[in-house]
């Protein structure tokens, strides 16, 4: 009765299991390492700094839900709130336009040098925001700035507009714009590359039956080429947000937040709350409640995506 | 299979947890030996040498890059490198202080930042070398220096108030400066301008938005605080409410022009009939003669008197702006730091060098008393400016900056701009304010305010 | 017949059009590079010209001798060469290993569930972990040194699906089970098989690795504290100071940055595009 090597107990078979495939473990086992030192334990310990006020350097108090509270009426966090609304506001629907069109041209056959078109469109992406944040603050130089230049230039030909020199980077109101501007500029070509994926993955054959019905460009793009973007739209739409609410370097270079605190968003507000202030239990407070609400956001959205595709 | 399949995943987050609560443990434990072994102390040296690099800015940071080829004449092994430091130098000396590695061996703050660094328990103990200082700089400073006691850091310059005033401008409307004595001789004075001008001259700039370094003036003059001895929040009282209504006093009457501090008609006052007088500090002086340079056309005719009392006989003085130097706990060569800024700080020389080139006010007492102090300005109208300034600054009342300093001062502000903006409603301001103050600072409020005992109001 | 006969011309106006169209708006774009370009070589005075030059005459040197003098640019640029070098080269090595488990040992108990919470990680944003990763970094004395640049991030989620789906499509599973009855070691078929075959997706993760470490401005802001270990960007950053910005020296500096990416990116365009995509379609 030498069954013991045949009937094992779970235990035993897991045991086997696991020895077998150890080098899996092993292989993978850095990213948990890794991950538990700068992703878990930071998140865990983020959470316990919420409830806490402490400066990183000095001793630390317990405060319960006070962090909570004064987030209630903070009033730069509120600006900050509205800041980061008004940007992504006046960036993302000309991205979003302007990134659609550039992937539907290059997406034409006869177009020649494609690559190259897409390579201009899409180099920003990949420059430094540090040093590129400081060409566009000479670009929006009120008094010494090309771009001030170009619309009194413009005043020669369009004399009827009577444009004024615009204080992009002085004025709270115009500070907005010029980060917006920075960041179209900036992401566009990133959002084009997607779009033309998304539209290189719409199978040509329903073009050509809808071509045969008689279909023309408009009817085309209205009931073939939008309604199977959504998803593609939906994953940029998604990549804003969260690029809006967390926006970094852009800001920091361009305006660090001003004048006053006219562009300060989400992402420079953490900062500044952290690194300037060095309010750690605070700033993790704020930083949790709003990647929560972030997160059921994107979560709500997909979920309603799901359940479409689902429908459809 | 899914059982087991469970089970890794199980031992997979156990062994994650496992490592993340070790990390906690080792992270609360209480023990910091590093935090104890830094905050160390001086021990100074007759021959420091080595390299000690300085963190400063704007024209502070000119002046000392001008002293440190005259200090490294008596100190010739020791090298001063100063670091006009470039954008967010608050943010990356905070970071460097937290880290423990990174910060410059002496670096300047602003008096009124200097508790919350020190609080931060990073700065050297400079307690026992600055002992023999003690009677040298304004009793004032010093609090602004001191923590629990210990001290560590040195004042450096200070902004002693007066009020700058255009002398044509009195003349032509019969105003004797030396008559004002009181902020109500002010007010009256300015009253005189405004008719006698057809209302085209107002006396002072005070917007609504810049209203609180006069506020600060004014409860410096008559002992106020916003703190207590206690760090208790101490803004609502008598001294406060009396400031708050020279304030309201100033605004009724017409007299001030509703300009932000620094702004383009702020700057432009400086050369046209708008503005008659400038209340501010010392350091304003330069500003004026800077600005003033750049204009065309004829210059206004300068001259200064000291700050009105609020009552006759009332104090003279108030403190607005002055930087103290620290030195970091993490420098290595603190023996050469201490060198550096005891020349720089605590001798006539160090302090009348800078006096000269970058027209720092020293705030060390004995640079005040030489004969350099009593010179003559020919841009004054041949006043002994400094004299002036340097009068009774060891009467200047002292004020508990605590940490939370800067963060209160941002609440005091706001309130005051929305209660200019709102009709002056001084009713409840300081209890309404000392209330946000006690939610948002997370102090207690002083015993002795009525806001303290709240919910009791009638 | 008439709109037939028509047709051709008005396409090929329409194309031309279209085709100018397009290339003022790529001129647009590449605007700011061509600023950047000429400003390097125009002094102080030059770039704040009105009405603007448009080509610097005379063209400066200066600037470069100047940032050469006053900053410590060789040991920045060595510094950014070690930390993105370091972390790319770790990143490939750590992914693709990682990578080549998930898509090699689905019979690994938990391997489903596992891979999960790998992708699942994707979902946490930095900016709440930024303060404790920051302390972490100051308890292993890493502030101010290369590891903390190199070291956290390196086995990225997303490294990580990217290199699975690729080994996944693209390395046989014969020829893993022909190399372990040869005998080979797993290592040794990670390092002499799949490695050899993942050769594209491995260009594709290291040069957006590349980028975004050596764009990195805010966490090497946080962690590099000296003058002697500061990136690129970072003393690019710090030229900006309160009083007067050396428009000159930091639009040259700025070149110097921005010129090996845009090398990197046109030698390995299609690498990058294609990780870019494969991260949409995956979602």
């Amino acid at each position: 009765m030498n069954t013991p090597a045949v009937v094992r107990t779970p235990g035993q078979r897991l045991r086997s299991d696991l020895w077998r495939h150890r080098h899996f473990y092993l292989f993978i086992s850095p990213f948990f390492i890794l991950f538990a030192l700068f992703g878990l334990y930071p998140l865990l310990f983020s959470l316990y700094l919420s409830f806490v006020k402490w400066d990183g350097m000095t001793a630390m108090h317990w405060v319960g839900l006070a962090n909570f509270r004064s987030m209630l009426d903070d009033e730069i966090l509120r600006r900050a709130l509205v800041n980061t609304l008004l940007i992504g506001l006046l960036y993302v629907p000309p991205m979003m336009i302007m990134a659609f069109l550039f992937a539907q041209l290059l997406n034409l056959q006869w177009l020649k040098m494609r690559a190259l078109y897409r390579a201009a469109f899409f180099l920003p992406c990949v420059t430094p925001m540090a040093v590129i944040a400081v060409v566009f603050g000479l670009i929006f130089s009120a008094e010494k700035g090309v771009l001030n230049y170009a619309l009194l230039q413009l005043n020669h030909l369009l004399p009827f507009l009577h444009l004024q020199p615009i204080p992009w980077l002085t004025s709270e109101n115009w500070s907005k714009v010029a980060v917006a501007i920075l960041v179209v500029w900036r992401w566009t070509g990133y959002n084009m590359v997607l779009m033309l994926a998304g539209l290189q993955g719409i199978p040509a054959d329903y073009y050509e039956a809808a071509m045969v019905d008689g279909a023309n460009t408009l009817q085309r793009m209205r009931h073939i080429t939008l309604p199977l973007m959504r998803p593609t739209f939906r994953f940029c739409g998604v990549l804003s947000l969260l690029g809006t609410i967390y926006m970094f370097d852009e800001i920091f270079v361009l305006t660090s937040g001003g004048p006053g605190t006219s562009s300060t968003n989400l992402g420079l507000y953490l900062f500044n709350i952290s690194f300037n202030d060095f309010r750690f239990g605070y700033a993790s407070c704020v930083g949790y409640t709003v990647a929560t609400v972030v997160f059921i956001g994107t979560l709500i959205v997909s979920r309603r995506s799901r359940q479409e595709t689902g429908v459809a | 299979m899914n059982n087991l399949q469970r089970n890794g995943l199980v031992g997979g987050m156990i062994a994650c947890c496992g490592v993340a609560v070790a990390l906690w443990l080792w992270h609360t434990a209480p023990k910091r030996e590093g935090a104890s072994s830094l905050t160390t102390s001086v021990t100074p040296s007759a021959h420091p040498e080595g390299k000690v690099t300085v963190w400063s800015w704007n024209i502070a940071a000119k002046s000392l890059k001008h002293l440190a080829p005259v200090f490294e004449r008596t100190q010739p092994a020791v090298k001063v490198d100063v670091d006009m430091t470039g954008a967010r130098m608050q943010t990356r000396l905070m970071l460097s202080l937290a880290a423990g590695v990174g910060a410059p061996d002496v670096s300047q703050f602003e008096l009124t930042d200097a508790p919350r660094y020190i609080a931060t328990g990073r700065l050297t103990d400079l307690t026992s070398v600055a002992a023999k200082y003690k009677t040298m700089f304004p009793a004032s400073l010093w609090d602004n220096c001191t923590w629990h006691g210990r001290v560590y850091a040195i004042p450096w310059d200070m902004g002693p108030c007066g009020v700058f005033y255009k002398r044509d401008l009195f003349q032509r409307y019969g105003i004797d400066p030396a008559k004002i004595e009181t902020w109500d001789d002010y007010i009256a004075a300015g009253k005189t301008i405004f008719q006698r001008s057809g209302g085209r001259t107002k006396m002072l700039p005070l917007g609504s938005n810049s209203l609180r370094p006069m506020f600060e003036m004014l409860i410096q003059q008559n002992g106020g605080q916003v703190f207590d001895d206690q760090g208790r929040i101490a803004i609502d009282s008598p001294q406060a409410r009396e400031a708050l209504s020279v304030l309201q006093k100033m605004r009724a009457a017409g007299i001030c022009s509703d300009t932000a501090l620094w702004s383009q008609e702020f700057l432009a006052g400086l050369n046209d009939e708008s503005i008659a007088t400038y209340p501010i500090a010392v350091w304003f002086a330069g500003t004026i003669k800077d600005t003033v340079k750049d204009f065309a056309g004829k210059k206004a005719d300068w001259g200064v008197f000291r700050l009105p009392a609020l009552t006759p006989g009332g104090l003279h003085v108030a403190n607005l702006g002055g930087s103290v130097l620290v030195i970091p706990a993490q420098c290595r060569n603190k023996a050469a730091a201490w060198a550096f800024v005891e020349y720089a700080l605590c001798t006539k020389e160090g302090q009348l060098t800078q006096y000269k080139s970058m027209s720092l006010f020293p705030a060390f007492l004995p640079a005040l008393q030489t004969p350099t102090m009593d010179e003559t300005d020919p841009f004054f109208g041949g006043q002994q400016v400094s004299r002036l300034f340097a009068t009774d600054v060891t009467k200047i009342s002292r004020m508990n900056r605590t940490p939370a300093w800067g963060e209160a001062i941002r609440y005091l502000d706001q309130e005051l701009s929305q209660w200019a903006a709102g009709g002056m409603q001084s009713d409840g301001f300081f209890e309404n304010l000392a209330l946000k103050m006690h939610k948002r600072l997370d102090l207690p409020i002083a015993p002795q305010s009525p806001a303290a005992s709240l919910g009791r109001q009638p | 017949m008439q709109t037939q006969r028509n047709l051709p011309l008005q396409r090929t106006i329409g194309r031309a059009l279209l085709t100018i169209a397009l290339t003022l708006l790529a001129l647009l774009f590449i605007f700011p590079f061509y600023w950047l370009l000429l400003s390097a070589f125009k002094t102080q005075a030059q770039i704040f010209t009105m009405p603007p030059q448009w080509l610097p005459h005379p063209a400066t040197v200066r600037n470069f001798v100047d940032l050469y003098r006053e900053t410590n640019l060789p040991r920045a640029l060595l510094n950014s060469i070690i930390n993105s070098g370091g972390h790319v080269l770790l990143a490939l090595f750590l992914c693709s290993l990682a990578g080549y488990a998930f898509a090699k040992y689905p019979q690994a108990p938990g391997h489903g569930k596992l891979f999960a919470f790998v992708l699942g990680t994707m979902m946490i944003p930095g900016a709440v972990t930024l303060i404790p990763t920051f302390l972490v970094m100051v308890k292993l004395h890493w502030i101010n040194t290369y590891w903390a640049m190199i070291i956290p991030g390196a086995a990225g989620a997303f490294g990580i699906f990217w290199m699975r789906q690729y080994i996944a499509a693209n390395v046989p599973d014969d020829l893993i089970h022909a190399a372990r009855i040869d005998g080979c070691s797993e290592f040794g078929i990670y390092y002499r098989i799949v490695l050899p075959i993942a050769k594209p997706a491995l260009a594709a993760l290291g040069i957006m690795q590349l980028i975004s470490s050596w764009n990195n401005l805010m966490w090497a802001f946080i962690v590099l504290r000296t003058a002697d270990m500061l990136t690129l960007p970072v003393v690019i950053y710090l030229l900006q100071g309160e009083m007067r910005t050396p428009y000159g020296m930091l639009m040259a500096g700025g070149l110097l940055t921005t010129l090996p990416l845009v090398l990197a990116f046109l030698l390995f365009q299609k690498q990058f595009i294609s990780g870019i995509t494969a991260g949409a379609i995956k979602q």
